[in-house]
C-alpha cells in the first residue's frame, strides 16, 4: 500500500525513523535531477541531496504541512544548492568564492553525452543562480508560480521575470552561440 | 505539454526552450542502494529525542538494522579513507581492540583509520588509553596500506595520535590539530558527541 | 615560574601526608619518583577545587610516553590545571568534567572566559561540551575567535544538536583544505547553516 507523504511524516515523527527511507526513495531521483542541473556535476548533486534529506529529517518537526513534504524538502535542497560548497569535480579542487562560481561543465548523464546536451549544460551554467533555479523549477519540475514562490521564498512577479530572462538567454546562447558572461 | 501563462507572448520561439526542457527532464537514476544507505545511516545516527540510536558495546541493539545500513557502514569506510577518518558508527559486530576498561558502558564506538603502506605496526595512543603504544594496535587491511581500529570512547574532547613502527609519532592528517603542550610531538583532537544528549 | 614550581614540589613532598595522596599505579609505573611525587602533589592540591584529575594524569602519562623530562611534564600538568580551573570558574561549579575539559581547550585557544560564561548563560539546558570543542578546533585552525564564538553560540542557542555542530566544523575544515581562508570558510558555512526564511531575498 502506498502511504501518502503526510502519513509517512507522521509515522517518522512518532518514532519509526526507518520509515523515512520511503520518503527518500520517493524523491531521490527527481530531486537528484534538479540538484545535478543546478550544480553541474554528479558528486556535488548527490552530496547536496544527501545533505538536504538529512536536514529535512532533523527538522521534520518543523515541517509546517506534512502533506507538502515534497515542496518543503525541495526548498531545503534549493537553498543548499545555492550555498553549496561542494566537492567540485575530481579534477578541480579549488575553493571558489560565492561571487564568481564556476560550475564544472562535465555532465554525467545515464546515456552517452551528446553535443546538444553539453551545449545545454554549458548554457545553464552561464545563467546566474536565481535564473537557473527559476528556469528549472518552471520548465523541468513544471511547477506553478505559487508553488515556486513557496519553495524559493521569492515573489511570483520576480520569479516570472527570472524565468523570462533565463529563457531569453538560453535561447540566445543555443541559437546564436552567444558567449557573453552572466549579467 | 506546456503550461500557458501571461508571459507566453514573451517566449515566442518556444521550440528551443521546449527542446531544452525535454532534454533536462530526462530522468536521472541515482545508485539507490548506496545513496539511501548513506542517508539512512546519518538519519539513524542522529541523537534525538525520538530514540537514541547509538547502541553500546555491551547492550544488544534494540532496533532492526537494515542490511543497507550495514552495507553503508562498510562502503563509507572504504570510500572515505584517504589519510584517515573518524566516524561514530553504530556498534556492529566487529573485532574491538582491548583497551583499559575505563569507558562506561554505552560509550560510542569511534573508528580510527591511518594509511601507512610500508609500516609494520601502527598503534593508537591518546588520553583514553594512557598514551600507551601497546594498548591499541591497529589492524592492517589486506590491501592498500590501510590500518584501522574501533574503540569505545567516552563523550567529550580527547587528544590522540598514532605511533608507527613503535617509535614514530604522527598526528591524524585529517583531524583538527590540538594546540597546547604536546611535548614536541603534535596531537590531534577528537570530539565525541554524547548519544544520549539532545 | 620556576620558583612557583619549586614551591609546589616542596609542598608536595613535605606537606601532604602520604595517606591523602592520589595513589595511581599508572603514575608510579611510568614516572620517576621525584616527578611522580610532584605531579601527585599538584593533583591533590587542585582536586579540592573540583577540578577533574584524570586529564592531569593523562597529561603526565603523555609526557612520559613521549620521553619528556620531569620538569617539562610538571610544567604541562600545572598549566593544564590552571586552564581547567579557569574553565570551571567561567562555566560554573555544576559543569560536567567533559564541559570543563572542553572549556579548558577553548581558553587555551584564546577564547576569553567571558565568552564561556555567556555561552553558559544562553544555553541553560544541554551540554556545552561539543560547542566548546568545536569552537576550540575552529580557532586553532585560524578562524578569528570572536567570529567563531558568535557563530557557534548562535548555532547552540538555536538548538543545533551536537551532530550538527560537528558537521558544521567538518564543513569548515573541508573548505579550508580546499584553499579558502578560515574566515571565508566560516562565513559561507554560517550562511548555509541558517534557514533561508531568516534571510530576506532580493530578486
Amino acid at each position: 500500500m502506498e502511504l501518502s507523504d503526510a502519513a509517512l511524516v507522521d509515522i517518522v515523527l512518532r518514532g519509526e525513523s526507518e520509515a523515512y527511507a520511503r520518503l527518500v526513495a520517493r524523491y531521490r531521483d527527481r530531486y537528484a535531477r534538479f540538484a545535478l542541473h543546478m550544480l553541474g556535476n554528479r558528486e556535488d548533486a548527490e552530496e547536496a541531496l544527501q545533505d538536504a534529506f538529512v536536514r529535512a529529517y532533523r527538522s521534520l518537526h518543523r515541517c509546517g504541512d506534512p502533506a507538502r513534504f515534497g515542496s518543503w524538502l525541495l526548498a531545503i535542497l534549493a537553498n543548499r544548492c545555492r550555498t553549496a560548497g561542494g566537492k567540485r569535480s575530481r579534477h578541480e579542487r579549488r575553493f571558489v568564492s560565492a561571487e564568481d562560481r564556476h560550475y564544472a561543465i562535465a555532465l554525467d548523464h545515464p546515456a552517452n553525452a551528446s553535443e546538444w546536451r553539453e551545449e545545454i549544460a554549458r548554457a545553464l551554467a552561464r545563467l546566474d543562480v536565481d535564473q537557473r533555479e527559476a528556469f528549472l523549477l518552471k520548465h523541468v519540475e513544471e511547477m506553478e508560480y505559487e508553488q515556486m514562490s513557496m519553495v524559493t521564498g521569492a515573489g511570483v512577479s520576480a520569479l516570472k521575470m527570472r524565468v523570462k530572462r533565463a529563457c531569453e538567454r538560453m535561447r540566445r546562447m543555443l541559437t546564436e552561440g552567444e558567449d557573453a558572461p552572466t549579467r | 505539454m506546456r503550461q500557458h501563462d501571461d508571459l507566453d507572448s514573451m517566449e515566442q520561439d518556444d521550440g528551443v526552450i521546449e527542446r531544452v526542457a525535454e532534454e533536462l527532464r530526462r530522468p536521472l537514476r541515482v545508485n539507490a542502494a548506496l545513496f539511501d544507505a548513506r542517508v539512512m545511516d546519518e538519519v539513524l545516527r542522529t541523537p534525538s529525542g525520538l530514540r537514541a540510536r547509538i547502541a553500546s558495546l555491551v547492550q544488544p541493539r534494540t532496533f532492526r538494522v537494515s542490511p543497507l545500513v550495514a552495507l553503508a557502514a562498510g562502503l563509507l569506510f572504504a570510500v572515505s579513507v584517504a589519510g584517515s577518518l573518524l566516524y561514530v558508527l553504530p556498534a556492529s559486530p566487529r573485532a574491538v581492540a582491548h583497551t583499559p576498561a575505563r569507558t562506561a558502558p554505552g560509550s560510542p564506538i569511534v573508528q580510527f583509520g591511518f594509511v601507512a603502506p610500508h609500516a609494520s605496526s601502527v598503534a593508537l595512543v591518546g588520553d583514553f588509553n594512557d598514551w600507551d603504544p601497546k594498548a591499541t594496535p591497529l589492524r592492517a587491511a589486506s590491501t592498500g596500506g590501510v590500518w584501522s581500529v574501533e574503540v569505545p570512547i567516552q563523550p567529550g574532547r580527547h587528544l590522540y595520535a598514532f605511533v608507527v613502527d613503535g617509535t614514530v609519532w604522527r598526528p591524524d592528517p585529517a583531524a583538527p590539530k590540538a594546540t597546547g603542550e604536546d611535548f614536541g610531538e603534535p596531537n590531534s583532537a577528537l570530539t565525541v558527541a554524547d548519544p544520549g544528549a539532545r | 615560574m620556576t620558583n612557583r614550581l619549586l614551591a609546589l614540589l616542596a609542598c608536595a613532598l613535605l606537606c601532604a601526608p602520604a595517606a591523602l595522596r592520589a595513589q595511581d599505579p599508572r603514575l608510579d609505573a611510568r614516572l620517576d619518583a621525584r616527578t611522580r611525587d610532584a605531579v601527585v602533589g599538584l593533583i591533590d592540591s587542585v582536586r579540592a577545587e573540583g577540578i577533574p584529575s584524570e586529564p592531569l594524569v593523562q597529561k603526565a602519562l603523555e609526557g612520559a610516553s613521549k620521553h619528556a623530562d620531569g620538569a617539562r611534564i610538571l610544567a604541562a600538568v600545572h598549566k593544564l590545571a590552571g586552564e581547567l580551573g579557569d574553565a570551571r570558574a567561567a562555566l560554573g561549579a555544576s559543569s560536567t568534567d567533559a564541559e570543563i575539559i572542553a572549556g579548558a581547550s577553548a581558553l587555551h585557544a584564546g577564547i576569553p572566559p567571558a565568552a564561556l560564561a555567556r555561552m553558559r548563560a544562553s544555553r541553560a539546558h544541554g551540554s556545552l561540551t561539543v560547542a566548546l570543542a568545536v569552537l576550540s578546533d575552529l580557532v586553532a585552525r585560524g578562524v578569528p575567535g570572536d567570529t567563531a564564538t558568535t557563530v557557534i553560540s548562535a548555532l547552540a542557542n538555536a538548538g543545533a544538536p551536537d551532530a550538527e555542530l560537528l558537521q558544521f566544523q567538518q564543513g569548515v575544515e573541508r573548505d579550508i583544505a580546499k584553499g579558502a581562508t578560515p574566515a571565508a570558510a566560516l562565513g559561507v558555512r554560517a550562511q548555509s547553516a541558517f534557514p533561508r526564511a531568516v534571510a530576506p531575498r532580493t530578486p
